[in-house]
């Protein structure tokens, strides 16, 4: 241990001072290297695995510990148990104040089943730090944006399900209890790991009168006999008992509500939106996370990550929300989404209430549409990736995961068939996929979504808008009067303001303040070469900017008395960040 | 001269009653805790905290720990209604020295939180006086990314912020025909030419053309609801459920089961005016109709309102965006009524006058003004401190006009002397009498034992429901937080169920329904019956198999 950090302490000073003369740290010049990888990180990690809440804690701290001007680590609020919420904050801290950089959220886990969302967050934080001094485009990234990354945002659930007996889907919830069949009581039925592998299967047995039958090809799989051809077994769902003797099993289960049903946009009641509470934000949870997207105005965009299928998603979750997503709008997601589909083979660019189904109050829109930043959420891991081509089955019948299982996995994704005798049905057979296959990755497949899922991200990052004073000119009126004029140019493709937050007046306007001068009148320019100006008449030193749209540009001028040539403009946006220039350098 | 003190010596009396007679949140807490410690039905204790760190306040009126059905009375939401608060103060006062308070709560629970917005209450006692809605988070109100850069003004230093107008080419308004001291919008149809612009009272502090459009009101908490939520309107919040209090009100509500309706007093009034039933709203994804059974029971409570409590010719006051009272029905699920409590009364016709003859024309016989009304009523009962005569001031931001400032008092609209709420309030406890009486009784017939065979027996209940009002709402079905009717039989180690279930669960039962339950048991002895739900109590039953 001790070995170890001496030899961290050695390599930091040997790469620092080595840094000041060249960028690129010495030891990853030898051609161990392989390309797009940290070679010899301080904070050395294997993606080939899923991590505990310890363990996430710890890699979090390590982080901080290996670069404290880059990383800070905060607790954004508690758990429902209790538990820290922690967001990482990535960015070049030497580099000008990290609330003026423009934002990016990224949050993972918040359906904790969903496991590998966490493991891809972990890893851009990771990857960013490691990278800032290898390669250039991370480290202006760092230099011009700020990174939120709140690793996973359902802590408990995501102990839940790693050390108690779940399913696939199970423990997509948080953790408080709710009676969910509306008896009175409380989680009285819950999942019974049956044969007690941590792993809550399917339940089969025996029957002259059964529709379904075993595949002949993988012994693993069910399958359902068509026409007149006769079954052989009755399936009785997910491994359990009645515990309560009310004729029902699994019916009462811990925590059946969904965490993405509690969200601030367009939310709606269970009986329209199922998995819903009492109101969005019920749950310390989702509440932190909203209170710290307030609390961060310069965010710009946002990703939210989730399993399975393969998918880029934007918003609405609601089809009557779709008329607030304008061309303009919609041409960046498309910009962002498309570039996407050839970044990730099998991934697909989708609407999310068009293309995968409705969500009322789901975390998307409230980043979208009640705080107007550019969102994706992707679906991480689908099918195509086990053979790199379409299923031509459909997502719940095709037999593809077997096949895989069989020849890439030896038989790992799945329990085999065992007998078991049941107080209620009798001798029965407990069997099907393991809790971790299906929705989440194999381990040697895990490090190359992530990568490529962040890179995706990156790319979104990058496209947040970036500011910059292309030009100030200066022109002598009459008398003593000055005309300064400046051009501001939004050099990426996501706008400071989308038309929706513009309409609706989410994030304040852009200022553009011509600083350390008698300002006698201000405007915006609308068109120089014929001389159309729109006058502001209040407050002309700050010319209000609504929107400064992607890759476009805007003109202001202001009459000023005396001579101008010290003075300072000053563009500021909550999203765009903060920047200055001397009227003559 | 002598004149103008003795007005000033008046007015400055007005004022004082006017502010001591309602309850400030240090007099209302002490107020609560005073009942706490004089009856032995009353507890009082905190549901949480206003953003602006202040307790709020529950009240329980109950003769034991355990809850039964309740109902929960709610004011205080939008802090333009002060005297909700004073209104539910007094009813508990009342309650609490009524003689058949013992009997009303033998099988029922009152909870009332009277005041669910006390930030807004320091704002009625304020030197500085204007109306205030919301709560105290800091908001942004015209959202241009400064908060409070344009508060108001009090320009002629009388303590209030009232109006000014502006004789102006543009102005829209002019005096009313009916009463010089109001102004209404002139009616080009009728030749009328506008005079005044008419704004609030104050300057232009941040030059940008607007006036008073930010002095950070806070958070409406009557708009920060989730039924129709008003998104990015002004003191909505800057999300659905943003402010504690809301969330500490709808925690309460959905936590209890055993609150069976809610009743506000507040903006809103659909007692007089009851909810509507349309079968389109009311089958769409989003409902957004009271229910045909839940009408029908509304209908029935109007009743008791308008005929047995007496309480009529309250103004309309429809529901209005992300309020409490939507809500609480809506996605709570539960019975929700809604009342000012008090208004102008109604000015009694003279009948044998020669005038009652002339009738008007249609189209004026709509809602009358409800300011007129209440200058008439104001007048007859001399209140003074209601309306600022307008007087002449200079106004930096238009500087070659005349400029006047007047206008109704802040608040008197909707708060009159607490003297005048005493009626209301009696008729109100009445109403919340009959209301408890009206509320659903689960009865059931003596339980049918049939011996089958031997040791088989054949057990069989009737559960009805014998109260004037159903179980529970019927959306309340769709809801997953209301406790649905459950009738539960319970065996003991020797016996075992042939046939029927350990529970059924059923739908809201409506007044006079019915339903048969059996079962086959096989083993003799005593088994146990319970049937209800959170809503009607649990009653339970002991048969004996023999």
């Amino acid at each position: 241990m001790k070995k170890y950090i001496l030899f961290s302490l050695l390599s930091f000073s040997f790469w620092s001072v080595s840094a000041q003369k060249n960028d690129i740290a010495p030891q990853d010049l030898n051609g161990m290297r392989a390309i797009g990888s940290p070679a010899n990180p301080k904070v050395p990690m294997s993606w080939d695995r899923y991590h505990d809440y310890a363990q996430i804690t710890q890699f979090c701290k390590d982080l901080v510990k290996s670069y404290p001007n880059l990383v800070k680590m905060e607790s954004m609020g508690k758990s429902y148990e209790n538990r820290d919420i922690w967001v990482l904050t990535i960015s070049d801290f030497k580099s000008g104040k990290i609330e003026h950089k423009p934002g990016f959220y990224i949050d993972g886990g918040i359906h904790a089943n969903e496991l590998q969302g966490v493991e891809v967050s972990m890893y851009t934080a990771w990857y960013l730090a490691e990278s800032f001094q290898t390669v250039k485009f991370i480290n202006t990234l760092l230099k011009d944006k700020v990174f939120y990354i709140a690793v996973t945002i359902s802590p408990d659930s995501r102990e839940h399900f790693i050390y108690k007996s779940n399913n696939a889907n199970t423990s997509r919830s948080g953790m408080r209890s709710f009676d969910n069949d509306g008896d009175g009581l409380v989680n009285e039925d819950k999942l019974d790991d049956l044969d007690g592998d941590g792993n809550i299967v399917m339940m089969r047995r025996k029957s002259k009168t059964g529709r379904w039958k075993v595949d002949p090809k993988y012994p693993s799989r069910m399958y359902q006999v068509r026409g007149d051809e006769k079954g052989e077994y009755e399936m009785l769902g997910y491994e359990g008992i009645d515990n309560d003797n009310d004729g029902l099993v699994n019916e009462d289960n811990t925590g059946t509500y969904d965490p993405n049903r509690d969200w601030a946009w367009n939310w709606q009641p269970n009986y329209v939106q199922n998995g819903a509470l009492f109101y969005p934000g019920t749950l310390p949870e989702t509440r932190a996370v909203k209170d710290f997207i307030v609390s961060h105005p310069n965010i710009a965009g946002a990703q939210s990550y989730h399993n399975y299928g393969g998918m880029f998603l934007r918003g609405p979750g609601a089809a009557e929300d779709d008329p607030l997503f304008t061309r303009q709008d919609i041409e960046v997601y498309d910009n962002i989404g498309k570039l996407g589909e050839k970044m990730i083979p099998g991934y697909n660019y989708f609407v999310l209430h068009k293309d995968l189904y409705t969500v009322y109050g789901g975390e998307i829109d409230f980043l979208c549409l009640t705080r107007g930043i550019f969102t994706f959420s992707n679906e991480l891991m689908t099918s195509y990736k086990l053979f790199n081509q379409k299923s031509s089955w459909s997502r719940w019948d095709n037999d593809e995961f077997n096949e895989f299982d069989k020849y890439l996995l030896f038989g790992d994704g799945y329990v085999e068939w065992k007998t078991f005798n049941h107080p209620q049905f009798g001798e029965i057979e407990v069997g099907g996929a393991k809790k971790n296959y299906i929705r989440n990755h194999p381990g040697f497949m895990l490090q190359e979504d992530a990568h490529r899922n962040m890179a995706f991200t990156l790319y979104h990052a990058y496209q947040t808008p970036k500011l910059e004073i292309v030009e100030i000119k200066t022109e002598k009126l009459s008398g003593d009067l000055v005309a300064v004029t400046a051009t501001i140019m939004n050099t990426r493709v996501i706008p400071t303001h989308s038309s929706h937050d513009e309409k609706n007046k989410i994030e304040r306007p852009n200022y553009i303040t011509l600083k350390g001068s008698n300002v006698v009148a201000g405007m915006t320019v609308q068109n120089e070469d014929l001389n159309l100006f729109t006058e502001q008449k209040y407050r002309p030193d700050q010319i209000e900017v609504s929107n400064i749209s992607g890759m476009g540009s805007v003109k202001v001028r202001w009459i000023v008395k005396g001579n101008p040539s010290t003075a300072t403009v000053e563009v500021s946006s909550a999203k765009g960040g903060i920047i200055t220039e001397k009227v003559s350098k | 001269m002598n004149k103008k003190i003795l007005f000033l010596f008046f007015f400055s009396i007005g004022f004082a009653y006017g502010q001591s007679d309602y309850l400030t949140y240090e007099k209302l807490s002490k107020k609560l805790k005073d009942f706490e410690s004089k009856s032995k039905f009353c507890t009082v204790k905190s549901i949480g905290k206003s953003s602006g760190g202040k307790d709020l306040w529950l009240v329980t009126l109950s003769e034991s720990a355990k809850p039964k059905p309740a109902l929960l009375i709610t004011a205080g939401i939008d802090g333009k209604h002060q005297a909700g608060t004073q209104i539910a103060v007094q009813l508990i006062d009342q309650l609490l020295k009524s003689d058949n308070l013992s009997k009303l709560l033998a099988n029922k629970t009152l909870y009332f939180v009277p005041s669910v917005n006390p930030d807004a209450t320091d704002a009625f006692f304020d030197k500085l006086k204007m109306e205030k809605s919301g709560n105290a988070t800091k908001t942004d109100d015209d959202r241009d990314g400064q908060i409070g850069e344009d508060p108001f003004e009090d320009m002629n230093n009388d303590g209030l912020i009232t109006k000014i107008r502006i004789e102006d080419v543009t102005g829209e308004f002019i005096e009313s025909p009916d009463d010089a001291r109001l102004l209404v919008k002139a009616d080009p149809t009728k030749n009328q030419v506008g005079k005044y612009l008419l704004l609030s009272e104050g300057f232009d502090n941040d030059k940008d053309g607007k006036f008073n459009e930010d002095f950070s009101e806070g958070v409406n908490i009557d708009k920060n609801f989730t039924f129709d939520h008003p998104v990015f309107e002004k003191g909505s919040g800057v999300y659905v459920a943003s402010e504690p209090e809301t969330r500490a009100l709808l925690d309460f509500l959905y936590l209890n089961q055993n609150i069976y309706a809610v009743l506000t007093f507040g903006m809103h009034n659909n007692l007089t005016e009851t909810p509507k039933y349309d079968s389109k709203m009311a089958t769409s994804r989003i409902i957004k109709s009271w229910l045909e059974k839940d009408v029908k029971t509304a209908e029935l409570v109007s009743t008791l309102y308008t005929q047995k409590a007496k309480l009529k010719d309250a103004p309309k006051l429809p529901m209005t965006k992300g309020n409490f009272a939507q809500t609480a029905y809506y996605h709570a699920g539960r019975f929700s009524f809604s009342t000012p409590g008090w208004w102008t009364p109604k000015e009694e016709v003279q009948k044998d006058s020669a005038q009652v003859k002339v009738e008007k024309p249609k189209k004026e016989m709509g809602e009358p003004n409800p300011e007129l009304a209440y200058l008439k009523w104001a007048t007859k009962e001399n209140l003074t401190n209601i309306f600022v005569n307008w007087t002449p001031v200079k106004h930096p931001d238009f500087p070659n006009q005349k400029v006047e400032v007047g206008g109704f008092a802040p608040y008197v609209l909707n708060n009159p002397p607490a003297s005048y709420l005493e009626e209301s309030t009696s008729k109100h406890k009445q109403f919340v009498e009959e209301l408890l009486a009206a509320m659903p009784k689960i009865e059931t017939n003596v339980p049918v034992v049939e011996k089958v065979q031997s040791d088989l027996y054949r057990v069989t209940i009737k559960v009805v429901n014998k109260g004037l009002l159903p179980t529970y709402t019927e959306i309340g079905d769709k809801i997953r937080f209301v406790s649905r009717m459950k009738t539960e039989i319970v065996l003991a180690n020797n016996q075992s169920m042939v046939s029927g279930r350990k529970y059924y669960l059923r739908n809201s039962m409506q007044p006079g329904e019915s339903e048969e339950y059996s079962w086959l048991i096989s083993g003799s002895g005593k088994v146990t019956i319970q049937t209800g739900c959170a809503t009607t109590g649990v009653k339970e039953l002991i048969v004996e198999l023999k």
